[in-house]
């Protein structure tokens, strides 16, 4: 099975490589570790004029050997109380979710996961999903009624609020202590998530030339093992 | 809708991890039935077909009435991308041989794109899998020779082959979104033609139907003859020409859940 992945390879370092050069407003990603494609660290800033405003979000993105058949799945490495994310931080979120005939889901079958989806647009959803959670199928069922609560007395029951806005404190704190500065008006959201320079931009034709075009025993070692390992666990835990 | 489903949401959440396991328990039979077959086979005369129903009375016969029209079958892997691929691949195959009417698919195929973005399907990632697409009919456009074997040659490669089946589903789901009010009637349930499309037409491995056959090939402005062979009375071998009264262009073979390429 080398082919496919030299294929998810190849749609990795051209995604990653577009996200350097052109950051998508509220986000930053690197990988994890540079040797490989498949698991992306993302960090995400709280939206300002939300709930999450000045929080710095970190979480993991794993993606399948045959990516972009298959989505990749987040799990938040730093806390978040939210509706649609799980104990241990997986996020649960439909445009990761391979399309199932299941009409029973309470979740729109426009949302599902289709090889055009990318991490631009996984990303953007993931910052709407935090500010409008999907109470139809909880992963948090507790994190999911506090929010009911909060958004039925319009505001007034702030248990959600509190919790929320504690964390998102708390991980701006975490982020100072890294020494980065989370935008806090709109302006600043937008304008500096898209000025900063790439950083950590790595050579892909690395990762093109070697894996995809040439060597097939390469990919085979590359991927499967890797992705095994982060897949079984995954599942374990959840 | 909403209500219909609220009461649902307990027993669903715990399915989750359920879904998962059926979901990699597919996988893996994916993976299998991969591994054992090519993308797309060498063309094999129709007898081995024949031979596969030695024992199978009602196929056998039906493999004969068959054989009166075609002589030749090229298989392709069963993995629910196989109307798609064999369909591009004989379609290819004879516009190598069909100069005038390559040129014609050419522009065609390099307008599509602007299309499918402006119906909303992500610029970078449509912007891809239709470079490659392209990549692929400008490799085939040569000598007739060399051109019919670079197209097998891509058609196995699981880089190039995958893209492929994509885009067409892309170029599918486009023409069913652009012309939903006559496609809407074909929909069972309650399911809207965008619904539809990203259940059944856009994602990897889903079965193709009538529905997919009529709005790809009229999408390309080509015909397709299917031959449906199951289990049913009678010898006969059906027909169905798609999009109805088009000359078809590809002849395929259609057994329960999959296709195969035919020749005459």
């Amino acid at each position: 099975m080398a082919q496919p992945t030299s294929s998810a390879l190849r749609a990795l370092a051209l995604e990653y490589k577009s996200l350097q050069e052109e950051p998508v407003e509220g986000f930053r990603v690197k990988l994890v570790n540079e040797d490989n494609m498949f698991e992306w660290e993302v960090a995400i800033f709280g939206p300002p004029d939300t709930l999450y405003q000045g929080g710095y979000f970190k979480a993991h993105m794993k993606f399948p050997p045959d990516y972009p058949y298959s989505p990749p799945s987040i799990r938040f490495m730093t806390k978040v109380w939210h509706p649609n994310v799980y104990e241990n931080g997986d996020l649960c979120i439909s445009i990761l979710h391979p399309p199932v005939d299941d009409p029973q889901s309470g979740e729109l079958p426009c949302e599902r996961w289709n090889p055009t989806q990318n991490v631009r647009t996984i990303l953007l959803s993931v910052i709407s999903l935090l500010n409008e959670p999907n109470t139809y199928s909880p992963a948090n069922v507790d994190a999911s009624v506090m929010y009911r609560r909060w958004r039925d007395s319009k505001g007034r029951d702030k248990e959600y609020e509190n919790i929320i806005r504690k964390q998102a404190q708390a991980a701006k704190m975490e982020a100072e202590k890294e020494g980065i500065v989370v935008p806090l008006t709109l302006e600043d959201y937008c304008i500096k998530t898209r000025a900063r320079p790439a950083e950590q931009q790595l050579d892909m034709t690395d990762f093109y030339d070697d894996e995809y075009e040439l060597d097939d025993d390469e990919d085979d070692q590359l991927s499967a093992s890797d992705y095994e390992d982060g897949d079984d666990s995954g599942n374990g835990e959840s | 809708m909403e209500d219909k489903r609220s009461p649902q949401w307990s027993s669903e959440n715990t399915d989750v991890n359920q879904d998962e396991l059926i979901l990699q328990q597919q996988r893996r039979i994916e993976r299998e039935i991969s591994e054992s077959i090519a993308l797309v086979g060498e063309k094999e005369s129709l007898i081995s077909l024949e031979l596969e129903y030695a024992k199978d009375e009602v196929y056998l016969a039906k493999t004969k009435v068959l054989g009166q029209k075609y002589s030749y079958i090229r298989r392709t892997r069963p993995d629910g991308n196989c109307f798609f691929r064999a369909f591009s691949y004989a379609y290819l195959e004879r516009l190598i041989d069909n100069k005038e009417e390559y040129e014609k698919f050419r522009e065609l195929a390099l307008k599509s794109k602007d299309n499918l973005v402006a119906l909303g399907f992500p610029q970078f990632t449509v912007e891809d899998f239709h470079d490659t697409f392209m990549e692929v009919i400008d490799k085939v456009g040569g000598d007739s020779e060399a051109s019919r074997l670079e197209l097998h040659k891509l058609f196995n490669e699981q880089g190039y082959s995958d893209y492929v089946v994509v885009y067409l589903r892309l170029i599918t789901s486009g023409q069913l979104q652009r012309e939903a009010d006559f496609y809407q009637h074909f929909i069972e349930g309650d399911r809207t033609i965008s619904e539809f499309c990203h259940q059944e037409v856009e994602p990897m491995y889903k079965e193709s139907d009538h529905i997919h056959i009529i709005a790809m090939s009229t999408a390309l402005g080509t015909g397709v003859r299917v031959r449906y062979m199951d289990r049913g009375a009678g010898t006969e071998v059906t027909a169905h020409d798609f999009p109805e009264g088009a000359l078809p262009t590809v002849h395929l073979l259609y057994r329960p859940g999959h296709y195969d390429i035919l020749y005459p």
